[in-house]
């Protein structure tokens, strides 16, 4: 089933994306928005890919999740919801059949977005901020609710594309950011590649495939066909696209699978570095002496104990939804490198791309980054930089962290021992867990 | 709600080892053996506690003294340890200064460098013997004092005492040199039959000197 994910990634990457790798793991070298973008689709994530207009944020997205799902790239075309401002919830998720409210019924059709477990709303900074809420709940639960009907989704992923602030976009608000497990950059692949992209233009049509395409919409909109026949119907006409696909050399992997790969990756464990690593991160995300946690609203103390640590840096305080981000894909990463636990490296390079856009940083941490030399925009860059001192610290007393968390179990059973001292964040919030505070 | 501390109940820290910590838990290793040779000599030569200076008591003594820390790894630095130990009743509660100073005069025998330093000043112990045989090639400063037989049956080493030596000073020496940069005690030179010995200060009394030369205040007075 690894293989089979891995066929995925380099079928796109040789026939449709064309990128320059921008992240090492292990000594193999990926492009983050491809490798961030499958993980997506496996673990049924949300992402965010961000980057300027043309450089195939969306394509991206489309490709993996025609590949992954078996769907043929006319239909997700179809299914995609377009940010702006004339959206509204009627387009994106269903709409009264009004033939039947003719008749008294109350009926919903749903949208394509809604049916297929695909789904992209593309370029979403441009739905004003009132309109993203629409699809708020059904991003993150996967539920979509019309009149007094409700459509749930039992597999699905969400890509959301968002150019660079211009005249036409609003700003992303912040509990929809919130949702976002990851946030990547789709990166300009330098002069060669690009020229090279230039004669493929016709690449799409890999993924095309006119008959399934009219067979899926005829049936999506087929409002008289209960749910489960629908979706048995719609199945079937994958299963014959996947072996469209099959002919070109991949190895489509089936619903079954998919299911069977979720729960291999559901049932990795992190090692206790990773473990340890992650609560280590979120301390400094969270923590504060003086008010108990971190609060947009209030400001970090001048000359504060605690300065030396990413708590000062920023404003806002780490929402819960970050460490189950980075715990869903640092075991996927895993899974897919084939690793037996997840470790340290594994957290270090997701948790840069789940946190890049959950926060809010001080305008002088800003000011000590912006100017650097770098490949990724600020705030992935200025995350990863946020990881890596943490890590760092995390390097220098690993054992005792560790040995820290080990002695709070011990107390937390009964023994009479005093929890270890130590002056990172981390032991605060353990003796804070053990009463001490 | 689960125990957030859970996962880490089975663990056990790797005792961290800094270099130091090394260093130190060799020394200690070296130190006991150290001392658990000496306390070996105790036992063997002195049965109550109490050891006479004989002809052949010291060379027994220094037999089994030479015995005891055959195949031992140590260091000057470790000798010096030694003397400090002389001194810590806890570590060391038979202190003997005459096996003492056979012991160290085995240990510095038998080391590897040529020359070592030894500092007894500010201690509070006053070694005899010590210089036992120091055979050539070696040299043994010592600052402080040090008690009676210094560098007896010198084997043509050299022995350099800055503070003052007791009675029988280079008694039977047979080659080599003793300065010593105090005074000396009666008897200095008995039986020696070669070599030379220094005194920059006062010599209380000459022994009967076979062969060899004794010097005071850069003067002869022997033979």
């Amino acid at each position: 089933m690894r293989k089979s994910l891995k066929n995925i990634y380099d079928f796109i990457s040789d026939h449709l994306y064309f990128y320059r790798p921008d992240l090492e793991i292990n000594g193999e070298k990926y492009n983050s928005t491809l490798l961030f973008s499958l993980l997506t689709t496996v673990v049924q994530g949300k992402q965010l890919i961000v980057g300027e207009p043309g450089l195939g944020k969306t394509t991206s997205a489309e490709y993996i999740c025609s590949v992954f799902y078996q769907i043929p790239l006319g239909t997700i075309w179809l299914s995609e919801v377009a940010g702006h401002p004339e959206q509204t919830e009627e387009k994106i998720v269903g709409r009264p059949n009004l033939g039947l409210l003719n008749k008294g019924i109350e009926s919903v059709v749903w949208s394509n977005f809604v049916q297929l477990p695909v789904k992209i709303v593309d370029e979403i900074n441009r739905l004003p901020e009132t309109k993203q809420s629409i699809i708020l709940d059904g991003v993150d639960r996967g539920n979509w609710q019309y009149l007094n009907e409700m459509f749930t989704n039992d597999e699905y992923c969400l890509f959301a594309t968002a150019n660079y602030q211009d005249l036409g976009t609003f700003t992303i608000i912040p509990p929809m950011l919130d949702r976002f497990d990851v946030m990547v950059e789709s990166k300009h692949p330098g002069a060669n590649i690009s020229y090279l992209i230039a004669s493929f233009y016709k690449k799409d049509e890999l993924l095309r495939h006119e008959k399934y395409e009219r067979e899926l919409n005829k049936l999506l909109n087929d409002s008289k066909l209960s749910y489960e026949v629908k979706m048995e119907r719609i199945e079937k006409v994958y299963a014959n696209f996947s072996k469209h696909l099959e002919k070109m050399g991949l190895q489509p992997i089936s619903k079954q699978k998919r299911k069977a790969i979720r729960n291999k990756i559901e049932d990795m464990e992190l090692d206790l570095d990773a473990n340890a690593f992650l609560r280590t991160l979120i301390s400094e995300l969270s923590f504060c002496y003086k008010y108990g946690q971190k609060r947009a609203n209030e400001k970090c103390e001048e000359g504060c104990h605690f300065t030396g640590y990413l708590c000062h840096s920023i404003k806002n305080c780490i929402s819960n939804r970050f460490p189950i981000s980075v715990k869903l894909y640092a075991k996927a990463l895993a899974w897919f490198l084939g690793d037996k636990q997840v470790n340290v490296e594994h957290i270090k390079t997701v948790a840069p791309y789940a946190l890049s856009h959950r926060l809010q940083w001080r305008e002088e941490f800003i000011a000590i980054y912006e100017k650097e030399t770098r490949v990724d925009p600020l705030p992935i860059y200025l995350a990863k930089v946020a990881v890596d001192k943490v890590l760092e610290r995390y390097g220098e007393q690993r054992e005792s962290i560790k040995e820290a968390l080990a002695v709070a179990y011990d107390i937390s059973q009964g023994k009479q021992i005093a929890p270890l001292e130590g002056d990172h964040p981390i032991y605060w919030e353990i003796k804070r867990d053990l009463g001490g505070l | 709600m689960k125990n957030p501390f859970f996962e880490f109940k089975d663990f056990r820290p790797k005792k961290r080892e800094i270099p130091l910590d090394k260093i130190i838990a060799s020394k200690e290793k070296v130190m006991d053996a150290l001392i658990k040779a000496y306390d070996r000599l105790v036992e063997q030569e002195a049965k109550e506690l109490v050891w006479l200076v004989s002809y052949h008591s010291v060379i027994r003594a220094y037999a089994n003294a030479e015995k005891s820390i055959k195949d031992m790894q140590y260091g000057v630095e470790d000798i010096e340890e030694f003397l400090f130990e002389i001194e810590n009743p806890s570590r060391l509660p038979y202190p003997i200064m005459g096996l003492c100073g056979l012991y160290i005069s085995a240990l510095c025998n038998h080391i590897k460098e040529k020359e070592i330093v030894l500092d007894l000043q500010n201690k509070n112990i006053n070694l005899h013997l010590l210089g036992y045989r120091l055979p050539k090639g070696k040299r043994l400063i010592v600052y402080g004092d040090l008690g009676d037989f210094t560098g007896i049956g010198l084997n043509g080493g050299e022995l350099l005492v800055e503070g003052n030596a007791g009675n029988w000073t280079g008694a039977g020496m047979r080659m080599g040199k003793i300065v010593v940069k105090k005074n000396v005690g009666r008897r200095t030179g008995e039986d020696m039959v070669g070599g030379e010995i220094y005194v920059e200060g006062k010599i209380l009394g000459v022994g009967n000197v076979r062969y060899g030369r004794i010097y005071e205040k850069g003067g002869i007075v022997s033979p």
